[in-house]
């Protein structure tokens, strides 16, 4: 790794963490939405010390330019104001919770020094050229490679969609009347039980 | 035959659900979904099932090379495409009585169940970190949107929102995990991430901290203790079908990656013995999870929540034979398969009939709604009776020989496992006290005056349902020969 591109890698995964860490620290909610677009060009960044230039393109064309402006309209429409409660927490359980995420951090950061990832051979095209991170490597890997993967996600996407409308959409008119009628059918039902239960209850009265 | 008749029970689940969306916006709101559901999972299943019988015939040397590279087609997988269909198309049925009976019928639950049920079977399937979590991520969107259906109760979202945010630190720490692992070794493909670490190619401390990360994910999804947090409160807050489907299908498929994960990645002598590695991990896992789950379902008052307890209980069983899997391969994964598949009838049967006692908006929870209940209609109470049996584990049922494969795979296992089996037959006599409670409330006791009484629903759906799953019950518990030796061969393939 060149020193420029280790240069650009520390600043770009120092403020990746920082914004991490304002998104999910931050009270108000509008603050949380820019550290979360500041994590996302990082982010970018540092898909471009990795030489995946395509991918850093559409991070910031997906996350920044679409999903988080989709996050702060849904804020502004809640209204800016609105605030997080504190945490209700005690402190033993904010402490406890700090040195348990603080160790488990740490034997990560222990597993991790002096690691050197394995070598991987790069992608190539059948002329021999090396596309990784090119919008020819993506389509290849994507489409080729992953084939099977990649309609997968469809419909994981498919489901996140139809579990979205399932818990916003509220009944059609038609869906209503549907529910009345079923509603009075079942009360018929019960009075006819209730006077059978009647009838049965005379007769062994009697 | 070509490979392509054991894709196909996918292929019909990603384009039937389409079609079913089609149906669902096309026809009146009266259609009859769930049966169109159940027909398309069973076929799927049924296809499925006829690959396992038909499997020597199968040209899999010609599969292409993108289908193999991501979904394994063994047996092993093929086996839960049985179960978590079979799973699924029983709870769709329940869905067809239970959303009906209490005004909340919509076509989007019936596309959810497909979809997740997709998910659930791409987990069996999957021998690459990709493939499994895009499976997972499947099946757990389905999961969280099924159980926040019944959006206007409180309980509902308090449960959904539980499930998800801590169902999303579970899949992000999966997720760290596999990084780990490619990290480590350069691959993600399960045979060769665990080949490059049974040649001593990977980092020994980068590869725990995989493991660690991995079973903390995969703990989650069968909500072993203590990653069981959200289970109760998922589990009540659901409407019945869903809470069926998710500790069915759900559960099957997270203990299909697990088995897989475990043996494939972790199959190395280091990472797999009596000392070292996941085993005595996950042995202590399943030791707490029997424990905890039989304590704390003694203390509920709804019998929804104590089959939620049960079904953390149940986890903790077939953990032990994850466990044993690692001296015993063949005999433990078989008996988790046998388990599962036992698990999945008898947890349809319970739940469908605490949904029968259920009609017109007010549902069966507690055990005092049940009080009297199974004197005044005997025969509804009787699927109830034999799903609690099952559970407990009382012979003749399928639950008897789930759990004695278990222990018995613990025993041949040898060692400390003895233990785990001996902790598993005490804290399943625990269980009995609770299982047990549900009978006698249902025919010893009578209702508080002034209480209001249960009065089951009139449903040909829930009824089906409880024939098709009391059948299974009781014939897996009378000859579970062939339901062993199916299991047995799905776990030879996968073992060798």
């Amino acid at each position: 790794m060149s020193t420029s591109n280790f240069v650009l890698f520390l600043v770009s995964g120092g403020l990746a963490i920082v914004g991490a860490i304002g998104t999910v620290a931050s009270r108000k909610p509008l603050r949380a939405a820019v550290a979360l677009l500041l994590h996302i060009i990082a982010l970018a960044a540092l898909y471009l010390t990795l030489h995946a230039e395509l991918l850093a393109a559409l991070q910031l064309l997906v996350y920044a330019g679409a999903i988080v402006v989709l996050f702060v309209f849904v804020i502004m429409l809640i209204g800016p104001a609105a605030e997080v409660p504190s945490n209700p927490r005690g402190k033993i359980t904010r402490l406890l919770s700090l040195v348990v995420g603080g160790s488990v951090m740490a034997t990560v950061s222990f597993a991790l020094v002096g690691h050197t990832a394995p070598r991987l051979p790069m992608l190539r095209n059948e002329a021999g050229e090396n596309i990784f991170g090119t919008v020819e490597g993506m389509g290849v890997a994507i489409y080729q490679q992953a084939l099977v993967p990649f309609e997968l996600v469809s419909a994981a996407l498919l489901v996140a969609i139809i579990g979205a409308i399932a818990i916003a959409r509220s009944r059609t008119p038609q869906e209503q009347a549907v529910v009345v009628e079923r509603q009075a059918e079942r009360i018929e039902l019960a009075a006819a039980r209730d006077a059978e239960l009647a009838q049965a209850t005379a007769k062994v009265g009697s | 035959m070509s490979v392509w008749m054991l894709v196909s029970p996918l292929l019909m689940l990603g384009l039937g659900g389409l079609l079913v969306m089609l149906v669902d916006a096309f026809v009146d709101e009266k259609a009859e979904l769930p049966i169109l559901t159940a027909i398309l999972l069973a076929v799927a299943g049924g296809v499925a099932a006829a690959g396992i019988v038909n499997y020597d015939n199968v040209a899999l040397a010609g599969a292409p090379e993108y289908l193999t590279r991501y979904l394994a087609f063994d047996r092993f997988a093929l086996f839960f495409d049985v179960v978590v269909c079979g799973g699924a198309a029983l709870s769709a049925l329940l869905a067809g009585g239970y959303l009906r009976e209490h005004d909340l019928e919509r076509g989007e639950f019936y596309i959810l169940i497909i979809y997740a049920a997709l998910g659930a079977m791409v987990l069996g399937h999957a021998i690459d970190l990709l493939t499994i979590f895009i499976g997972l991520e499947t099946m757990s969107l389905g999961a969280y949107a099924m159980v926040a259906f019944r959006r206007t109760s409180a309980r509902a979202v308090e449960g959904a929102v539980k499930y998800f945010l801590l169902g999303s630190f579970a899949a992000a720490i999966l997720l760290f995990g596999s990084a780990l692992l490619y990290g480590a070794t350069g691959h993600t493909d399960l045979a060769g991430i665990g080949e490059a670490i049974e040649g001593g190619n990977a980092s020994i401390k980068l590869v725990l901290m995989a493991m660690f990360m991995m079973i903390v994910g995969l703990a989650f999804k069968v909500s072993a203790v203590p990653f069981h947090m959200w289970t109760p409160d998922a589990y009540e807050g659901a409407v019945t079908p869903a809470t069926t489907f998710m500790s069915v299908a759900v559960k099957s498929a997270a203990f299909a990656v697990m088995v897989r994960v475990l043996l494939t990645v972790f199959g190395d002598d280091l990472s797999a013995s009596a000392a070292s590695g996941w085993p005595p991990v996950i042995a202590g896992l399943a030791a707490i999870t029997m424990v905890y789950g039989n304590l704390a379902a003694i203390g509920q008052s709804s019998v929804k929540r104590m089959l939620a307890y049960s079904s953390v209980a149940h986890a903790g069983y077939a953990m032990v034979g994850v466990v044993a899997a690692f001296r015993v391969e063949e005999i433990a994964v078989s008996s988790v398969l046998f388990y599962l598949m036992a698990y999945t009838v008898g947890n349809v049967l319970t739940f469908g009939a605490l949904i029968w006692f259920g009609s017109n908006g007010r549902e069966a929870v507690s055990y005092e709604d049940l009080a009297g209940a199974g004197r005044r209609h005997p025969l509804v109470a009787l699927p109830f009776v034999i799903g609690v049996l099952t559970l407990m584990g009382f012979p003749p049922t399928a639950g008897f020989f789930a759990k004695y494969y278990v222990f018995n795979a613990a025993v041949q296992a040898g060692g400390g496992m003895i233990w785990l089996a001996i902790i598993g037959v005490l804290s399943s006599a625990v269980g009995a006290y609770y299982y047990l409670r549900v009978i006698v409330f249902l025919f010893m006791k009578e209702p508080q005056p002034g209480a209001p009484i249960a009065i089951p629903m009139r449903s040909g759906y829930v009824a089906f349902v409880m024939i098709i799953a009391g059948y299974f019950v009781m014939k897996m518990g009378i000859t579970p020969g062939p339901y062993l030796d199916l299991a047995m061969s799905a776990a030879e393939q996968f073992v060798s």
